[in-house]
Protein backbone atom coordinates (compact mmCIF):
# COMPACT_ATOMS: atom_id res chain seq x y z
CA UNK A 1 0.00 0.00 0.00
CA UNK A 2 1.22 3.53 -0.72
CA UNK A 3 2.06 5.42 2.43
CA UNK A 4 -0.58 8.14 1.91
CA UNK A 5 -3.24 5.44 1.68
CA UNK A 6 -1.96 3.71 4.79
CA UNK A 7 -1.86 6.96 6.74
CA UNK A 8 -5.40 7.94 5.78
CA UNK A 9 -6.62 4.50 6.87
CA UNK A 10 -4.85 4.95 10.21
CA UNK A 11 -6.62 8.24 10.68
CA UNK A 12 -9.94 6.63 9.79
CA UNK A 13 -9.39 3.79 12.29
CA UNK A 14 -9.14 6.38 15.08
CA UNK A 15 -12.25 8.18 13.83
CA UNK A 16 -14.09 4.85 13.78
CA UNK A 17 -12.86 4.12 17.29
CA UNK A 18 -11.54 0.74 16.20
CA UNK A 19 -8.51 -0.30 18.26
CA UNK A 20 -8.32 -3.57 16.37
CA UNK A 21 -8.03 -1.85 12.98
CA UNK A 22 -5.61 0.77 14.35
CA UNK A 23 -3.28 -1.97 15.62
CA UNK A 24 -3.50 -3.93 12.37
CA UNK A 25 -2.49 -0.84 10.39
CA UNK A 26 0.33 -0.03 12.84
CA UNK A 27 1.77 -3.54 12.34
CA UNK A 28 1.48 -3.07 8.59
CA UNK A 29 3.47 0.17 8.90
CA UNK A 30 6.22 -1.43 10.99
CA UNK A 31 6.52 -4.50 8.76
CA UNK A 32 6.45 -2.47 5.56
CA UNK A 33 9.14 -0.06 6.80
CA UNK A 34 6.86 2.98 6.60
CA UNK A 35 7.80 6.38 8.01
CA UNK A 36 6.53 5.80 11.55
CA UNK A 37 6.70 9.45 12.60
CA UNK A 38 4.47 10.30 9.65
CA UNK A 39 2.06 7.53 10.67
CA UNK A 40 1.88 9.03 14.15
CA UNK A 41 1.62 12.69 13.13
CA UNK A 42 -0.54 12.49 10.00
CA UNK A 43 -2.37 9.25 10.78
CA UNK A 44 -3.16 8.55 14.41
CA UNK A 45 -2.66 12.00 15.92
CA UNK A 46 -4.47 13.68 13.02
CA UNK A 47 -7.27 11.19 13.65
CA UNK A 48 -7.55 11.99 17.32
CA UNK A 49 -7.44 15.71 16.60
CA UNK A 50 -10.34 15.24 14.21
CA UNK A 51 -12.17 13.27 16.92
CA UNK A 52 -11.58 16.21 19.25
CA UNK A 53 -12.91 18.64 16.66
CA UNK A 54 -16.05 16.55 16.13
CA UNK A 55 -16.50 16.45 19.89
CA UNK A 56 -16.35 20.24 20.03
CA UNK A 57 -18.91 20.39 17.22
CA UNK A 58 -21.25 18.21 19.27
CA UNK A 59 -21.14 15.38 16.73
CA UNK A 60 -19.12 13.06 18.97
CA UNK A 61 -19.56 12.35 22.68
CA UNK A 62 -17.49 10.75 25.41
CA UNK A 63 -17.87 7.15 24.14
CA UNK A 64 -16.49 8.17 20.72
CA UNK A 65 -13.69 10.18 22.38
CA UNK A 66 -12.67 7.27 24.57
CA UNK A 67 -12.80 4.74 21.77
CA UNK A 68 -10.79 7.06 19.51
CA UNK A 69 -8.19 7.57 22.22
CA UNK A 70 -8.03 3.82 22.84
CA UNK A 71 -7.47 3.20 19.14
CA UNK A 72 -4.63 5.74 19.13
CA UNK A 73 -3.08 4.33 22.32
CA UNK A 74 -3.28 0.76 21.05
CA UNK A 75 -1.52 1.76 17.83
CA UNK A 76 1.15 3.62 19.84
CA UNK A 77 1.83 0.44 21.82
CA UNK A 78 2.84 -1.18 18.53
CA UNK A 79 4.72 1.81 17.10
CA UNK A 80 6.65 2.82 20.24
CA UNK A 81 8.95 -0.25 20.51
CA UNK A 82 9.46 -0.23 16.76
CA UNK A 83 10.39 3.44 16.82
CA UNK A 84 12.85 2.94 19.67
CA UNK A 85 14.52 -0.03 17.99
CA UNK A 86 15.16 1.97 14.86
CA UNK A 87 18.28 4.08 15.05
CA UNK A 88 16.75 7.21 13.61
CA UNK A 89 14.23 7.85 16.39
CA UNK A 90 14.99 10.53 18.98
CA UNK A 91 15.93 9.18 22.42
CA UNK A 92 16.43 10.64 25.88
CA UNK A 93 16.77 9.19 29.37
CA UNK A 94 14.34 11.73 30.75
CA UNK A 95 11.32 10.27 32.50
CA UNK A 96 7.94 11.98 32.53
CA UNK A 97 5.09 10.84 34.76
CA UNK A 98 1.75 11.98 33.37
CA UNK A 99 -1.93 11.60 34.23
CA UNK A 100 -5.33 13.23 34.68
CA UNK A 101 -5.93 14.20 38.30
CA UNK A 102 -8.41 12.53 40.62
CA UNK A 103 -12.08 13.12 40.01
CA UNK A 104 -11.43 13.86 36.37
CA UNK A 105 -11.91 11.32 33.60
CA UNK A 106 -11.07 13.55 30.65
CA UNK A 107 -7.88 12.13 29.26
CA UNK A 108 -7.77 12.86 25.58
CA UNK A 109 -5.50 15.90 25.98
CA UNK A 110 -3.27 14.06 28.42
CA UNK A 111 -3.04 11.07 26.05
CA UNK A 112 -2.09 13.35 23.16
CA UNK A 113 0.65 14.92 25.25
CA UNK A 114 1.91 11.46 26.29
CA UNK A 115 1.93 10.35 22.65
CA UNK A 116 3.86 13.41 21.49
CA UNK A 117 6.36 13.01 24.32
CA UNK A 118 6.93 9.36 23.45
CA UNK A 119 7.31 10.21 19.79
CA UNK A 120 10.01 12.67 20.88
CA UNK A 121 11.89 9.95 22.72
CA UNK A 122 10.88 10.63 26.33
CA UNK A 123 10.23 7.74 28.68
CA UNK A 124 6.60 8.32 29.55
CA UNK A 125 4.82 6.72 32.47
CA UNK A 126 1.13 7.30 31.79
CA UNK A 127 -0.93 6.74 34.94
CA UNK A 128 -4.21 7.19 33.06
CA UNK A 129 -7.17 9.20 34.32
CA UNK A 130 -8.71 9.81 37.75
CA UNK A 131 -5.25 9.38 39.33
CA UNK A 132 -5.09 9.89 43.13
CA UNK A 133 -2.73 12.57 44.42
CA UNK A 134 -0.60 9.99 46.32
CA UNK A 135 -0.16 7.85 43.27
CA UNK A 136 1.41 10.71 41.31
CA UNK A 137 3.84 11.46 44.10
CA UNK A 138 4.71 7.81 44.80
CA UNK A 139 5.39 7.17 41.12
CA UNK A 140 7.49 10.32 40.72
CA UNK A 141 9.60 9.32 43.74
CA UNK A 142 9.92 5.63 42.79
CA UNK A 143 10.80 6.37 39.16
CA UNK A 144 12.94 9.41 39.94
CA UNK A 145 11.05 11.22 37.19
CA UNK A 146 12.39 14.60 36.13
CA UNK A 147 9.00 15.93 35.07
CA UNK A 148 5.42 15.29 36.12
CA UNK A 149 2.50 16.39 33.93
CA UNK A 150 -0.88 16.97 35.59
CA UNK A 151 -4.00 17.36 33.50
CA UNK A 152 -7.35 18.73 34.73
CA UNK A 153 -10.30 19.55 32.52
CA UNK A 154 -12.70 20.69 35.21
CA UNK A 155 -12.56 23.74 37.44
CA UNK A 156 -13.64 21.41 40.24
CA UNK A 157 -10.64 19.10 39.77
CA UNK A 158 -7.99 21.79 39.32
CA UNK A 159 -7.39 21.95 43.10
CA UNK A 160 -5.98 18.40 42.86
CA UNK A 161 -3.12 19.83 40.74
CA UNK A 162 -2.24 22.06 43.68
CA UNK A 163 -2.48 19.13 46.11
CA UNK A 164 0.03 17.09 44.10
CA UNK A 165 2.48 19.99 44.33
CA UNK A 166 1.88 20.30 48.08
CA UNK A 167 2.48 16.58 48.61
CA UNK A 168 5.63 16.66 46.46
CA UNK A 169 6.93 19.44 48.72
CA UNK A 170 5.98 17.50 51.85
CA UNK A 171 7.90 14.47 50.63
CA UNK A 172 10.89 16.65 49.68
CA UNK A 173 10.54 15.70 46.02
CA UNK A 174 9.54 19.06 44.57
CA UNK A 175 13.16 20.26 44.02
CA UNK A 176 14.00 17.22 41.89
CA UNK A 177 10.87 17.27 39.76
CA UNK A 178 9.43 19.94 37.50
CA UNK A 179 5.64 20.17 37.45
CA UNK A 180 3.83 20.89 34.20
CA UNK A 181 0.08 21.50 34.32
CA UNK A 182 -2.43 21.42 31.50
CA UNK A 183 -6.13 21.32 30.69
CA UNK A 184 -8.65 23.78 29.31
CA UNK A 185 -9.25 25.88 32.46
CA UNK A 186 -5.54 26.16 33.40
CA UNK A 187 -4.00 29.62 33.11
CA UNK A 188 -0.61 31.21 33.78
CA UNK A 189 -1.94 32.89 36.90
CA UNK A 190 -3.24 29.57 38.24
CA UNK A 191 0.17 28.03 37.50
CA UNK A 192 1.87 30.79 39.49
CA UNK A 193 -0.67 30.59 42.29
CA UNK A 194 -0.11 26.89 42.91
CA UNK A 195 3.65 26.94 42.28
CA UNK A 196 3.79 24.81 39.14
CA UNK A 197 6.84 25.18 36.87
CA UNK A 198 5.04 25.42 33.58
CA UNK A 199 1.77 25.07 31.73
CA UNK A 200 0.97 24.18 28.16
CA UNK A 201 -2.09 24.83 26.04
CA UNK A 202 -1.54 21.94 23.62
CA UNK A 203 0.60 18.87 23.01
CA UNK A 204 3.23 20.64 20.89
CA UNK A 205 3.70 23.29 23.57
CA UNK A 206 3.85 20.56 26.19
CA UNK A 207 6.76 18.84 24.44
CA UNK A 208 8.63 22.17 24.18
CA UNK A 209 7.97 22.86 27.87
CA UNK A 210 9.14 19.40 28.96
CA UNK A 211 12.35 19.89 26.96
CA UNK A 212 12.86 23.25 28.65
CA UNK A 213 11.98 22.06 32.16
CA UNK A 214 14.15 18.95 31.94
CA UNK A 215 17.11 21.04 30.83
CA UNK A 216 17.29 19.65 27.29
CA UNK A 217 16.64 23.06 25.82
CA UNK A 218 16.78 26.48 27.38
CA UNK B 1 -52.95 13.51 57.30
CA UNK B 2 -49.75 14.05 55.41
CA UNK B 3 -50.07 13.94 51.65
CA UNK B 4 -47.76 11.62 49.77
CA UNK B 5 -45.01 13.19 47.71
CA UNK B 6 -46.88 12.30 44.53
CA UNK B 7 -49.99 14.06 45.80
CA UNK B 8 -47.88 17.10 46.66
CA UNK B 9 -46.35 17.06 43.19
CA UNK B 10 -49.81 16.90 41.62
CA UNK B 11 -51.13 19.78 43.72
CA UNK B 12 -48.63 22.59 43.09
CA UNK B 13 -45.08 23.58 42.15
CA UNK B 14 -42.76 21.90 44.65
CA UNK B 15 -39.76 23.83 45.92
CA UNK B 16 -36.73 21.60 46.42
CA UNK B 17 -33.50 22.65 48.16
CA UNK B 18 -30.18 24.03 46.94
CA UNK B 19 -26.59 22.83 47.09
CA UNK B 20 -25.32 20.66 49.95
CA UNK B 21 -21.63 20.21 49.13
CA UNK B 22 -20.90 23.93 48.89
CA UNK B 23 -22.60 24.43 52.26
CA UNK B 24 -20.46 21.74 53.88
CA UNK B 25 -17.30 23.22 52.37
CA UNK B 26 -18.31 26.63 53.77
CA UNK B 27 -18.60 24.93 57.17
CA UNK B 28 -15.12 23.50 56.94
CA UNK B 29 -15.30 20.27 54.92
CA UNK B 30 -11.94 19.87 53.18
CA UNK B 31 -11.93 19.72 49.39
CA UNK B 32 -11.57 16.02 48.59
CA UNK B 33 -13.08 15.01 51.94
CA UNK B 34 -16.11 12.70 52.12
CA UNK B 35 -19.29 14.80 52.61
CA UNK B 36 -21.32 11.75 53.70
CA UNK B 37 -18.95 11.09 56.60
CA UNK B 38 -20.33 14.23 58.22
CA UNK B 39 -23.64 12.39 58.72
CA UNK B 40 -21.81 10.54 61.50
CA UNK B 41 -19.15 13.07 62.51
CA UNK B 42 -20.99 16.41 62.21
CA UNK B 43 -24.71 15.61 62.13
CA UNK B 44 -25.44 19.01 63.75
CA UNK B 45 -23.98 20.87 60.77
CA UNK B 46 -25.71 18.72 58.18
CA UNK B 47 -28.99 19.27 60.01
CA UNK B 48 -28.33 23.00 60.13
CA UNK B 49 -28.11 23.08 56.32
CA UNK B 50 -31.41 21.15 56.01
CA UNK B 51 -33.03 23.47 58.57
CA UNK B 52 -31.83 26.53 56.68
CA UNK B 53 -33.46 25.25 53.51
CA UNK B 54 -36.76 24.45 55.22
CA UNK B 55 -36.74 27.89 56.81
CA UNK B 56 -35.99 29.48 53.44
CA UNK B 57 -39.12 27.76 52.10
CA UNK B 58 -38.08 24.37 50.72
CA UNK B 59 -40.87 21.81 50.67
CA UNK B 60 -38.24 19.11 50.26
CA UNK B 61 -34.67 18.64 51.43
CA UNK B 62 -32.40 15.95 50.10
CA UNK B 63 -30.38 13.65 52.35
CA UNK B 64 -26.61 14.15 52.35
CA UNK B 65 -26.08 10.89 50.49
CA UNK B 66 -25.19 11.97 46.96
CA UNK B 67 -21.99 9.89 47.08
CA UNK B 68 -23.47 7.41 49.51
CA UNK B 69 -23.57 4.24 47.42
CA UNK B 70 -20.97 1.67 48.42
CA UNK B 71 -19.26 2.18 45.05
CA UNK B 72 -18.98 5.95 45.46
CA UNK B 73 -17.88 5.57 49.11
CA UNK B 74 -15.11 3.21 47.99
CA UNK B 75 -13.19 6.27 46.76
CA UNK B 76 -12.87 7.28 50.40
CA UNK B 77 -12.36 3.69 51.61
CA UNK B 78 -15.71 3.98 53.42
CA UNK B 79 -17.74 1.38 51.54
CA UNK B 80 -18.34 -0.62 54.72
CA UNK B 81 -20.05 2.42 56.27
CA UNK B 82 -22.68 2.58 53.53
CA UNK B 83 -25.52 1.50 55.77
CA UNK B 84 -24.70 3.66 58.80
CA UNK B 85 -24.01 6.79 56.70
CA UNK B 86 -27.28 6.53 54.78
CA UNK B 87 -29.34 5.65 57.83
CA UNK B 88 -27.86 8.59 59.75
CA UNK B 89 -28.49 10.91 56.79
CA UNK B 90 -32.16 9.97 56.61
CA UNK B 91 -32.56 10.45 60.36
CA UNK B 92 -30.86 13.88 60.26
CA UNK B 93 -33.17 15.11 57.48
CA UNK B 94 -36.27 13.66 59.17
CA UNK B 95 -35.38 15.41 62.42
CA UNK B 96 -34.87 18.69 60.57
CA UNK B 97 -38.40 18.29 59.16
CA UNK B 98 -39.84 17.40 62.58
CA UNK B 99 -38.35 20.53 64.10
CA UNK B 100 -40.33 22.75 61.76
CA UNK B 101 -43.70 24.10 62.96
CA UNK B 102 -45.39 22.34 60.03
CA UNK B 103 -43.65 18.94 59.77
CA UNK B 104 -46.48 17.43 57.73
CA UNK B 105 -45.69 19.94 54.96
CA UNK B 106 -41.99 19.03 54.89
CA UNK B 107 -40.63 16.20 52.78
CA UNK B 108 -37.34 14.31 52.65
CA UNK B 109 -35.82 12.97 49.44
CA UNK B 110 -33.28 10.17 49.65
CA UNK B 111 -30.55 11.36 47.33
CA UNK B 112 -28.62 8.97 45.08
CA UNK B 113 -25.81 10.21 42.83
CA UNK B 114 -23.55 8.48 40.29
CA UNK B 115 -21.40 5.52 41.29
CA UNK B 116 -18.28 7.26 40.02
CA UNK B 117 -17.64 4.27 37.76
CA UNK B 118 -18.17 4.24 34.03
CA UNK B 119 -19.93 1.64 31.96
CA UNK B 120 -18.44 0.36 28.69
CA UNK B 121 -17.19 1.66 26.33
CA UNK B 122 -15.97 4.54 28.52
CA UNK B 123 -15.08 2.35 31.50
CA UNK B 124 -15.22 -1.26 32.63
CA UNK B 125 -17.97 -1.19 35.25
CA UNK B 126 -20.33 -4.16 35.43
CA UNK B 127 -23.97 -3.12 35.03
CA UNK B 128 -25.09 -5.63 37.68
CA UNK B 129 -22.56 -4.26 40.17
CA UNK B 130 -23.94 -0.73 39.73
CA UNK B 131 -27.56 -1.83 39.99
CA UNK B 132 -26.86 -3.79 43.18
CA UNK B 133 -25.06 -0.85 44.78
CA UNK B 134 -27.95 1.52 44.04
CA UNK B 135 -30.47 -1.06 45.26
CA UNK B 136 -28.62 -1.45 48.55
CA UNK B 137 -28.42 2.31 49.11
CA UNK B 138 -32.11 2.81 48.26
CA UNK B 139 -33.12 0.07 50.65
CA UNK B 140 -31.31 1.80 53.55
CA UNK B 141 -32.75 5.22 52.65
CA UNK B 142 -36.26 3.73 52.51
CA UNK B 143 -35.67 2.11 55.90
CA UNK B 144 -34.58 5.53 57.18
CA UNK B 145 -38.00 6.93 56.32
CA UNK B 146 -37.45 9.14 53.27
CA UNK B 147 -40.59 10.17 51.32
CA UNK B 148 -39.15 9.42 47.92
CA UNK B 149 -35.88 8.65 46.14
CA UNK B 150 -34.14 11.30 44.06
CA UNK B 151 -31.57 10.03 41.56
CA UNK B 152 -29.46 12.96 40.36
CA UNK B 153 -26.55 14.25 38.29
CA UNK B 154 -26.38 11.16 36.13
CA UNK B 155 -24.25 11.72 33.04
CA UNK B 156 -25.05 8.37 31.45
CA UNK B 157 -28.64 7.36 30.71
CA UNK B 158 -27.60 3.72 31.08
CA UNK B 159 -26.42 4.30 34.64
CA UNK B 160 -29.58 6.30 35.44
CA UNK B 161 -31.70 3.37 34.22
CA UNK B 162 -29.68 0.92 36.33
CA UNK B 163 -30.17 3.16 39.37
CA UNK B 164 -33.91 3.37 38.72
CA UNK B 165 -34.07 -0.41 38.29
CA UNK B 166 -32.11 -0.93 41.51
CA UNK B 167 -34.37 1.42 43.49
CA UNK B 168 -37.51 -0.17 42.06
CA UNK B 169 -36.30 -3.60 43.15
CA UNK B 170 -36.20 -2.53 46.80
CA UNK B 171 -39.00 -0.05 47.37
CA UNK B 172 -42.34 1.24 46.12
CA UNK B 173 -41.43 4.83 47.02
CA UNK B 174 -41.76 7.36 44.19
CA UNK B 175 -38.54 7.95 42.22
CA UNK B 176 -37.43 11.13 40.44
CA UNK B 177 -34.50 10.97 38.03
CA UNK B 178 -32.41 13.96 36.90
CA UNK B 179 -29.63 13.79 34.36
CA UNK B 180 -26.93 16.34 33.75
CA UNK B 181 -26.88 17.90 30.31
CA UNK B 182 -24.23 20.04 28.67
CA UNK B 183 -24.77 22.77 26.14
CA UNK B 184 -23.16 21.53 22.93
CA UNK B 185 -23.15 23.22 19.54
CA UNK B 186 -26.00 20.98 18.39
CA UNK B 187 -28.03 21.42 21.57
CA UNK B 188 -28.32 19.78 24.96
CA UNK B 189 -26.85 16.35 25.51
CA UNK B 190 -25.41 14.32 28.36
CA UNK B 191 -21.68 13.67 28.26
CA UNK B 192 -22.54 10.34 26.65
CA UNK B 193 -24.74 11.86 23.94
CA UNK B 194 -28.25 11.29 25.34
CA UNK B 195 -30.74 14.05 24.45
CA UNK B 196 -33.32 15.29 26.99
CA UNK B 197 -36.13 13.85 24.87
CA UNK B 198 -34.59 10.35 24.60
CA UNK B 199 -33.62 10.37 28.27
CA UNK B 200 -37.10 11.38 29.44
CA UNK B 201 -38.81 8.85 27.19
CA UNK B 202 -36.62 5.94 28.38
CA UNK B 203 -36.89 6.90 32.04
CA UNK B 204 -40.66 7.28 31.91
CA UNK B 205 -40.84 3.90 30.17
CA UNK B 206 -38.77 2.40 32.95
CA UNK B 207 -41.14 3.74 35.57
CA UNK B 208 -39.74 7.08 36.79
CA UNK B 209 -42.36 9.20 38.58
CA UNK B 210 -40.71 12.46 37.53
CA UNK B 211 -37.75 13.24 35.28
CA UNK B 212 -35.59 16.26 34.58
CA UNK B 213 -32.21 17.92 34.74
CA UNK B 214 -29.89 19.19 37.42
CA UNK B 215 -26.45 20.75 37.58
CA UNK B 216 -24.04 21.50 34.72
CA UNK B 217 -25.71 24.62 33.36
CA UNK B 218 -26.75 27.93 34.84
CA UNK B 219 -30.35 29.08 35.10
CA UNK B 220 -30.28 31.15 31.87
CA UNK B 221 -29.16 28.20 29.76
CA UNK B 222 -31.58 25.81 31.45
CA UNK B 223 -34.47 28.22 30.94
CA UNK B 224 -33.64 28.38 27.25
CA UNK B 225 -33.56 24.59 27.01
CA UNK B 226 -36.65 24.20 29.20
CA UNK B 227 -39.12 23.17 26.43
CA UNK B 228 -36.85 20.24 25.50
CA UNK B 229 -37.44 18.66 28.88
CA UNK B 230 -41.19 18.52 28.38
CA UNK B 231 -41.03 16.86 24.96
CA UNK B 232 -40.38 13.28 25.96
CA UNK B 233 -42.00 13.43 29.35
CA UNK B 234 -45.53 12.39 30.25
CA UNK B 235 -44.64 12.73 33.96
CA UNK B 236 -43.80 15.84 36.06
CA UNK B 237 -40.54 17.60 35.19
CA UNK B 238 -37.87 18.49 37.78
CA UNK B 239 -35.35 21.28 37.05
CA UNK B 240 -32.40 22.33 39.24
CA UNK B 241 -29.82 24.55 37.55
CA UNK B 242 -26.54 25.83 38.95
CA UNK B 243 -25.92 29.37 40.17
CA UNK B 244 -24.06 30.65 37.14
CA UNK B 245 -20.72 29.38 35.96
CA UNK B 246 -17.98 28.75 38.52
CA UNK B 247 -14.83 30.86 38.56
CA UNK B 248 -11.76 29.68 40.41
CA UNK B 249 -10.65 31.76 43.35
CA UNK B 250 -7.89 30.62 45.70
CA UNK B 251 -8.32 27.08 44.45
CA UNK B 252 -12.08 26.92 45.09
CA UNK B 253 -14.97 27.31 42.69
CA UNK B 254 -16.94 30.53 43.24
CA UNK B 255 -20.42 31.14 41.83
CA UNK B 256 -21.38 34.73 41.21
CA UNK B 257 -25.00 34.72 40.07
CA UNK B 258 -27.38 36.97 41.98
CA UNK B 259 -30.07 34.98 43.86
CA UNK B 260 -32.91 37.23 42.58
CA UNK B 261 -31.75 36.73 39.00
CA UNK B 262 -31.59 32.96 39.52
CA UNK B 263 -35.04 32.93 41.14
CA UNK B 264 -36.64 34.79 38.21
CA UNK B 265 -35.24 32.25 35.73
CA UNK B 266 -36.29 29.23 37.74
CA UNK B 267 -39.78 30.61 38.50
CA UNK B 268 -40.16 31.10 34.75
CA UNK B 269 -39.40 27.39 34.32
CA UNK B 270 -42.22 26.65 36.76
CA UNK B 271 -44.50 28.91 34.70
CA UNK B 272 -43.63 26.83 31.65
CA UNK B 273 -44.64 23.67 33.46
CA UNK B 274 -41.80 22.42 35.66
CA UNK B 275 -43.44 20.78 38.70
CA UNK B 276 -40.44 20.66 41.04
CA UNK B 277 -37.66 23.24 41.04
CA UNK B 278 -34.60 23.99 43.11
CA UNK B 279 -30.91 24.74 42.78
CA UNK B 280 -27.74 22.77 42.35
CA UNK B 281 -24.07 23.79 42.64
CA UNK B 282 -23.45 27.22 44.08
CA UNK B 283 -27.01 27.76 45.31
CA UNK B 284 -27.68 28.23 49.02
CA UNK B 285 -30.61 29.25 51.26
CA UNK B 286 -30.58 32.77 49.82
CA UNK B 287 -31.30 31.39 46.36
CA UNK B 288 -34.06 29.18 47.72
CA UNK B 289 -35.58 32.04 49.73
CA UNK B 290 -35.57 34.23 46.62
CA UNK B 291 -37.19 31.42 44.63
CA UNK B 292 -39.82 30.93 47.36
CA UNK B 293 -40.73 34.62 47.06
CA UNK B 294 -40.98 34.40 43.27
CA UNK B 295 -43.17 31.29 43.38
CA UNK B 296 -45.42 32.70 46.09
CA UNK B 297 -45.77 36.00 44.25
CA UNK B 298 -46.72 34.28 40.99
CA UNK B 299 -49.23 31.69 42.02
CA UNK B 300 -49.57 31.95 45.76
CA UNK B 301 -49.46 28.97 48.09
CA UNK B 302 -53.12 28.17 47.61
CA UNK B 303 -52.99 25.35 50.08
CA UNK B 304 -50.63 26.92 52.62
Amino acid sequence: MDSAGLISKQKQAVLDGSAERAVELAREAVEGGADLMACIDDGYVAGIQEVGRLWEEGEFFLPELVQGADAMKSAMDVLRPALLSRDDGPKTEIKVVIGTVEGDIHDIGKTLVATFLEANGFKVIDLGRDVPVDRFVETVVAEEAQVVGLSALLTTTMPAQARVIELLKERGAKDKTAVLIGGAPVTRSFMEEIGADGFAANAVEAVAKVKELSGMEK
Amino acid sequence: MKRTFKELLASRTVLLDGGMGSGLIAMGLQSGGCPELWNLERPDLVQKIHGNYYEAGSDVVQTNTFGGSALALRRHALAEKMESLNLAAAAIARQAADRMPDPSERYVAGNIGPSGLFLPPVGNAEPAELEDAFAAQASVLAKGGVDYISIETMTDLKEALLALEGVRRMTDLPVTVCLTFEMKKRGFFTMMGNSPRDAAASLVDAGADAVGANCSVESKAMLEACPLFFEGSSVPVVLKPNAGLPEMERGLPVYRQDPADFARDVAAMADMGARAVGGCCGTDRHFIAALRRELDARCGRSDA
